[in-house]
């Protein structure tokens, strides 16, 4: 870094925000029992200020903005950090990045930036959430923690097929992440399920790996213009248009074979392969909230209104899980800055 | 205490940054096998896991068990650890 940048950005943080005693009291608080044995009357002071879950990029966003402003922030996450940008190979459309950016890299940035001012990651699940009182109680595998106020963002999770086979050869041909195991399928002949800009995408990625790869897709392809026409200019992918997937068959434990129906003839249709990605669209990461009466809609999202409030008061949703998303990273940023903003009203009106 | 633990990775693989970091903030020492830079080590990997997938965990425990785990996996992880 140069002289002149780091003057740049020194002159871009709030001289409030940077001084060593705000660092300070960002610092998560230590968490005592909040019920009183006797009396049972619980210690609002000492419930976090915010708790987030699920550390993708809307509640890294939300983070950055809830810590420069002060208020204790722990984010829940049970799985990557990052979430699905986090195993998605190259994020091209996310502005700021004119070569583009791994998903790793880009799920790093936002980690770092926001732990930078003292958000707190937990690697940890949140198995339910109601609100008792003021606060929200957070049922977590170790244990109940409380907070004035939460932000689900979740974000989504691939789809499955559903079909016979797929679960069977799980992990053993069957898979929903490219960067994690295609390098395992060296000069290997692949099958890809989808037509979306991730099937399109991740196909692109494994040719790195692959011997060849045949992209099953059910209609028309749906990616970006961008994406066809990569997909068109690369010799290692065969395009198979309007092919419903069936059926994954296998031999000595492992996938070797994927049938399918041409919708137009209805002829079947078998490719053989070594293995098989599959990325069919999205499923909202929503099943935990089943005994919260948190209301969704009939996916699944959460429902929220133009604050990004669900229906449970002082309760925030933003980014893919939120019924209505783009499912985009940009988006998802913009609604975790939104919803930092609403949440920290929130929080004013609330401890008046 | 375990053993040794050893983990086959590779490197755009997120859930084996975060079985990484987990072992590091756990206090646990690994050693690592990166099949992007071995892949002829691969296969290694599949025969130990019957997977192919990464991560792959392996703990050795004291009495020279194995316990082998595929994914980033905290419910299974832990317990084997510990």
């Amino acid at each position: 870094m140069t002289s002149q940048q780091k003057t740049t950005n020194q002159a871009t943080c709030p001289p409030t925000l940077v001084k060593a005693e705000a660092m300070q009291s960002n610092a998560v608080k230590t968490h005592q029992p909040l019920f009183e044995t006797q009396t049972q009357k619980m210690d609002e002071s000492a419930a976090h200020d915010i708790v987030m879950i699920g550390a993708g990029p809307a509640s890294l966003t939300a983070a950055l903005y809830t810590t420069r402003e002060d208020l204790e922030t722990v984010i829940y996450e049970k799985g990557v950090i990052g979430g699905l940008i986090a195993i998605c190979d190259k994020v091209d459309n996310y502005p700021g990045f004119p070569d583009g950016i791994t998903g790793l890299e880009l799920a790093d940035n936002l980690r770092r930036q926001a732990e930078r001012f003292g958000a707190k990651i937990e690697l940890g699940e949140i198995t339910n959430i109601e609100r008792q009182d003021k606060l929200i109680k957070l049922s977590t595998t170790d244990g109940d923690q409380y907070a004035h106020t939460v932000l689900i963002a979740t974000g989504s999770d691939y789809k499955k097929l559903g079909i016979p086979g797929e679960q069977t050869y799980y992990g053993r041909g069957v898979h929903y992440c490219a960067t994690c195991d295609g390098p395992l399928y060296r000069d290997k002949k692949l099958v890809v399920v989808g037509g979306g800009n991730s099937a399109v995408q991740e196909s692109l990625f494994l040719t790195r790996f692959a011997a060849h790869i045949d992209l099953i897709v059910r209609s028309t392809l749906r990616a970006s213009e961008v994406l066809i026409h990569q997909l068109e200019n690369n010799d290692k992918i065969t395009v198979h248009l309007g092919v419903i997937t069936d059926e994954i068959t296998g031999k000595d434990g492992f996938a070797n074979k994927v049938i399918g129906t041409e919708v137009s003839s209805g002829d079947k249709k078998e490719f053989d392969c070594d293995g098989v990605f599959v990325f069919i669209g999205l499923v909202p990461n929503t099943a935990f909230l089943k005994e919260s009466k948190l209301e969704l809609d009939e996916i699944g999202f959460i429902k929220t209104n133009e604050l990004l409030e669900t229906s449970i008061k002082g309760v925030f949703a933003a980014g893919d899980v939120r019924s209505g998303a783009t499912m985009q990273i940009a988006s998802a940023v913009g609604e975790g800055a939104t919803a930092a903003l609403h949440m920290r009203e929130y929080l004013n009106e609330s401890r008046l | 205490m375990p053993k040794n633990i050893t983990i086959y990775t590779t490197n755009t693989c997120a859930y084996c940054v975060m079985v990484k970091k987990w072992l590091t903030a756990k206090g646990f020492s690994y050693s690592e096998v990166n099949l992007d830079e071995f892949p002829e080590r691969a296969k290694e990997a599949v025969e130990v896991s019957g997977q192919m997938a990464v991560p792959v965990t392996v703990v050795t425990k004291k009495d020279d068990s194995r316990e082998v785990i595929v994914g980033y996996n905290l419910a299974m992880l832990a317990p084997a650890v510990n």
